[in-house]
């Protein structure tokens, strides 16, 4: 059945160590971040850090960094663009799956509790394990399929309405929000793609170059892989690029079905 | 152990297939209850009592057994095709999972023939 309780060496110890702002800091933040070291035999803990806003950047990324370089470098995240085009910095900040780097401190409360995306194994702290995301990824076979060769003197041809129709879901960064806010991504990841893997898969069978979309429909026919999205619209909620998967799989699934008739 | 890929462990066994069949049927059977259900509720509401003979002179009608059996075998369809839904979603050890969808199928059809079998008694009359 679905797990609703953690496993027992998931459970969370809420009393992790606690580190002080300097006395004397006036604009002080408390930030309780998820902690799980895969070397040690503990449960993973809460550890709180208070932060003197004044002498930190505005972004909950800015926080992480500040608390790596200045209090613990142990504590790991993943992070690299810092303006939201990388897609590394996905975690669970206040209950919400977002980037750290475009997460403005002051739109958050006094307390700020930061996990990594849920529903995903962690490898350490806030770094999730997104092996089988990639996995998904990939079987949605992510890239051009033709069998009409290329022209020898130039590339392939799209007119600028064909364009459109890719333009928006090419701008998805992989980031993993929209899948780990998903229930039922949650549930059914081992066969359900999820919102992200099928935001591509959009992108790729309303491509007008492309020439597999037979081929790319009859891999989504299937009860789980497409149809256990159940319109919930959590991941568009998610998504921090403000792309919409939720309406791209109902594309999906209204595709299929005029294919029957 | 597994060594195989992730990407071997995701394709699994490959797609379903007839699953956009699954999906068009409980929209069809959805759209079809509302008309059902409504003239059920409404012709029941209209009859002047709830006693035996007035219920079962009303069903035994040929127009109205007619939509009583559509609306039986539409709504046994449609909780089948739900139901199933819902376990696929929540149970996950596979012996379980096949074991409640064949016990709720079979309950399922059962339910439905019931229903069928108590409407044409009314509308033919006692065989006996
Ligand atoms: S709309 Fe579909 S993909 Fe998006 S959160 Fe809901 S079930 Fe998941
Ligand atoms: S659709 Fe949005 S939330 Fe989902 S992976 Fe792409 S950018 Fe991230
Ligand atoms: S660091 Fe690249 S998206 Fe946040």
């Amino acid at each position: 059945m679905v797990a609703f309780r953690l496993p027992a060496n998931s459970r969370i110890d809420r009393s992790g160590r606690v580190f002080k702002a300097a006395p004397g800091a006036k604009d002080v933040r408390t930030f309780r971040i998820y902690r799980f070291d895969p070397e040690s035999n503990d449960n993973p803990r809460i550890d709180t850090f208070e932060i003197d806003m004044a002498t930190c950047g505005p972004m909950v990324l800015d926080v992480l960094i500040k608390v790596k370089n200045e209090i613990d470098p142990t504590l790991t995240f993943r992070r690299s663009c810092r303006e939201g085009i990388c897609g590394s910095c996905a975690m669970n900040i206040d209950g919400i799956n977002t980037l750290a780097c475009t997460c403005a401190c002051s739109g958050l409360g006094a307390e700020v509790r930061i996990y990594p995306l849920p529903h995903m194994p962690v490898i350490k702290d806030l770094v999730p394990d997104l092996t089988n995301f990639y996995a998904q990824y990939a079987s949605i076979r992510p890239w051009l399929q033709t069998r009409t060769p290329a022209p020898p003197d130039r590339e392939r041809l799209q007119s600028k309405e064909e364009q459109e129709k890719i333009n928006r879901p090419s701008a998805c960064i992989l980031c993993a929000c929209c899948s780990a806010s998903c229930p039922s991504y949650w549930w059914n990841s081992d066969r359900y793609l999820g919102p992200a893997a099928l935001l591509q898969a959009y992108r790729w069978l309303v491509d007008s170059r492309d020439e597999a979309t037979g081929e790319r429909l009859d891999a989504l026919d299937d009860a789980f892989r497409l149809y256990r999205c159940h319109t919930i619209l959590n991941c568009t909620e998610a998504c921090p690029k403000d792309l919409n998967p939720a309406l791209t799989i109902a594309e999906i699934k209204k595709m299929l079905a005029e294919r029957e008739h | 152990m597994s060594l195989r890929t992730p990407l071997g462990r995701f394709l699994g066994l490959g797609a379903t297939h007839h699953a956009v069949g699954h999906w068009v049927a409980q929209r069809l059977g959805a759209v079809a209850l509302v008309p059902l259900t409504l003239w059920f509720l409404v012709s029941l509401l209209a009859l002047p009592a709830f006693d035996y003979a007035t219920l079962s002179g009303w069903a035994g009608r040929p127009w109205n057994a007619v939509l009583l059996l559509s609306l039986v075998l539409a709504l046994a369809h449609h909780s089948w095709l739900g139901v199933q839904v819902v376990v696929e979603d929540y149970v996950h050890d596979r012996g379980a999972k096949f074991a409640a969808l064949i016990v709720l199928q079979l309950a399922h059809v059962l339910l439905a023939v019931a229903g069928v079998f108590a409407v044409l008694k009314i509308a033919f009359g006692s065989f006996a």
